[in-house]
């Protein structure tokens, strides 16, 4: 009889130990109890940068940050919980992922590399390479629902957002939410945002030369006068009329010779006209800046080169023939000298304080 | 003496009173003003393909300017002036499937001005020298000078217009990326600012609330007529495009004439039409 009574109080202690269990799962979590006081975070402009609008509609706070850094390095962004945005973003390679092609979960190879994501915040003509999205809050919208990237859907995502340990609490303290029923993407979209436009290199050696803190080598300073056309001694790289201060680049989308095609639908991808539908954007891709080019091979859209010699190379011989090729590319007359010359300024870029800072909030 | 008194409290306020006059209301009235292109008569628009000389035909890729000191005067030589527009950047590189928007041109936007008559129009093509020594980071994201698309670094210049595009020397129908078939004018620097003033057939009458139209028309074409014999060994009054088809950016390069004159032609090829 006793030994009854036992069984049945633990029974009824296991049915009632699940059932509370079962229940707090499926009740809203109320967050209001935590704290909300968010900390603005305004993004620190460096000097000759492009100012930034005065209305920001998603306004950088410490704890957005911390919650889009936080999703920008987890796994669970993707279907299968292997890939995430870092997955194909290192700081040591500059935000790229070193590859040609990037492959997503499926091991499927996209059409394009990954692009670096320096100075994103200041970028105000479209994103990706063929500029198809205005901000980057939009942008960080895509990956995640790519067949070729994440492969994931912002619902199911959302669903795990909402039911996981730590989540919840993040999206509070940033976003000040009363329950994870109000979690949604377009929040995760603006705190990765958030973290994004935190990643702003400006100390390079270039940098430090251009505050007088350092001084250019001879080759890098000859370098310098060819990319910005600065001396009459030396021939015109012609590279700063796409690739100017201080981002190093100037957000169009162009032409740059790579690929010959007799007619503007020949091109194997369209680019920037596969988006705007003109055929005369065939063949454009947006510029990507320059900042840290020595650690992003390969390079172009397609990552066709390895090397920086091959890009150099590449624009001294005067690309190839097609119908939007930019009159800005023709044959250079570099030498040999001044190609290494030319390579030697590119170097110059290169922020490694930049590359520590980044890896060190790495949080995966 | 109980009148005296009061009089004598009442009458220092009528006198503040009547110090204090009215506000005046400033009366005024819209100039909208019009940029749009022209290739000799014909609608421009780049891809499309224009008669240079009769063996050379050229087509552009780009086309855009910076305009400034856009004021109305009272008076042919006045020197007060009624400011329209302090810097606008006139993009009119419409390509030919936009041939709507190149019809329609650029608006500049415009301020409000008194309401009176007016017999001239000023405009400066490029920037004056007080602007051309900032740059791109001294302005907030959308100004028409934030942009770093026009600025050279090197020279501390903006660059005032671009005129991108190729000619096809050799006639095979073909405008290669070449040395000699690419027309690459980036066109700047304090010394190729030019200002005109230009004179409406009839006065401009801006009235209260109302809104007056003026329409600047840019003959793409003007831009290139030289008289110098160095540049124009044709002698067909047009740059020698097949020779001198990209700006020189130190001033004191000989070829640095190109670009002062192709500045300077922005004046006679614009015509302003109400």
């Amino acid at each position: 009889m006793i030994r009854n009574l036992l069984v049945s109080t633990l029974l009824i202690f296991i049915i009632a130990a699940g059932c509370k269990e079962v229940s707090s799962f499926q009740e809203p979590l109320d967050l209001s109890q935590i704290a909300y006081h968010p900390n603005p975070v305004p993004i620190k402009v460096p000097k000759g940068f492009p100012q930034l609008p005065l209305v920001n509609k998603n306004p950088q706070t410490e704890e957005g940050i911390a919650l889009g850094r936080k999703l920008f390095h987890d796994p669970i962004l993707s279907a299968d919980s292997t890939m995430s945005c870092a997955s194909c973003h290192f700081a040591h390679l500059a935000m790229t992922d070193g590859k040609a092609l990037s492959k997503g979960i499926d091991q499927k190879e996209g059409l394009r590399s990954a692009m670096s994501l320096v100075n994103v915040a200041f970028y105000n003509e479209g994103f990706f390479w063929d500029g198809r999205v205005k901000s980057l809050e939009e942008q960080a919208l895509l990956p995640v629902e790519d067949s070729i990237e994440l492969h994931n859907s912002w619902d199911q995502l959302v669903d795990k957002l909402r039911t996981h340990p730590e989540y919840p609490v993040y999206f509070r303290k940033a976003f000040g939410i009363d329950s994870v029923a109000q979690i949604d993407k377009y929040m995760a979209a603006n705190a990765m945002a958030q973290f994004e436009k935190t990643l702003i290199s400006a100390n390079s050696r270039y940098d430090q030369i251009e505050r007088g803190e350092e001084e250019y080598t001879p080759d890098e300073k000859a370098g310098y006068e060819i990319f910005f056309d600065d001396s009459k001694e030396l021939p015109d790289g012609e590279c700063g009329h796409c690739h100017n201060v201080p981002l190093m680049t100037t957000n169009e989308f162009l032409n740059n010779g790579i690929t010959y095609a007799e007619k503007a639908s020949d091109f194997p991808d369209l680019g920037r006209g596969g988006f705007t539908g003109s055929q005369f954007d065939n063949g454009k891709f947006r510029v990507p800046s320059l900042r840290n080019i020595a650690l992003t091979a390969p390079y172009m859209h397609d990552g066709r080169f390895k090397t920086l010699e091959e890009v150099v190379d590449h624009y001294a011989s005067g690309g190839h023939y097609s119908p939007s090729v930019s009159p800005l590319i023709k044959p250079l007359n570099l030498d040999e000298t001044q190609k290494r010359q030319l390579i030697a300024f590119l170097n110059t870029l290169t922020d490694l304080k930049f590359v520590q800072e980044t890896q060190q909030s790495e949080v995966y | 003496m109980r009148k005296l008194l009061i009089l004598f409290f009442i009458a220092p306020l009528f006198v503040v009173s009547s110090c204090d006059k009215e506000p005046e209301i400033e009366i005024v009235g819209n100039v909208e003003v019009n940029l749009k292109a022209n290739y000799d008569g014909e609608q421009f628009m780049t891809q499309q393909e224009y008669v240079y000389t009769s063996a050379i035909n050229v087509k552009f890729t780009e086309f855009n300017l910076y305009v400034s000191n856009i004021s109305l005067l009272e008076f042919e030589n006045s020197t007060e002036e009624t400011e329209l527009a302090e810097v606008d950047f006139v993009n009119l590189s419409f390509t030919t499937d936009q041939a709507t928007e190149a019809a329609a041109g650029y608006d500049l936007s415009t301020k409000k001005v008194p309401s009176g008559t007016y017999r001239a129009v000023k405009i400066g093509f490029g920037l004056p020298a007080d602007i051309n020594r900032t740059s791109p980071g001294d302005y907030g994201n959308g100004n028409a000078l934030a942009t770093s698309t026009h600025y050279w670094a090197s020279a501390n210049s903006y660059v005032f217009s671009k005129i991108e595009g190729f000619s096809d020397n050799n006639g095979n129908g073909i405008f290669e990326a070449s040395e000699d078939e690419g027309i690459r004018f980036h066109l700047g620097q304090d010394e190729v600012y030019t200002e005109r003033i230009l004179f409406p057939s009839e006065p401009i009458v801006v009235e209260e609330d109302g809104t007056v139209n003026l329409s600047l028309n840019i003959d793409v074409k003007k831009l290139f007529e030289i008289s110098d014999i160095t540049y124009d060994a044709n002698q067909d009054g047009l740059l020698d495009i097949e020779n001198y088809s990209s700006s020189r950016e130190d001033t004191d390069d000989p070829g640095f004439l190109v670009d002062r004159t192709i500045m300077s032609n922005y004046s006679s090829a614009t015509k302003l039409n109400q």
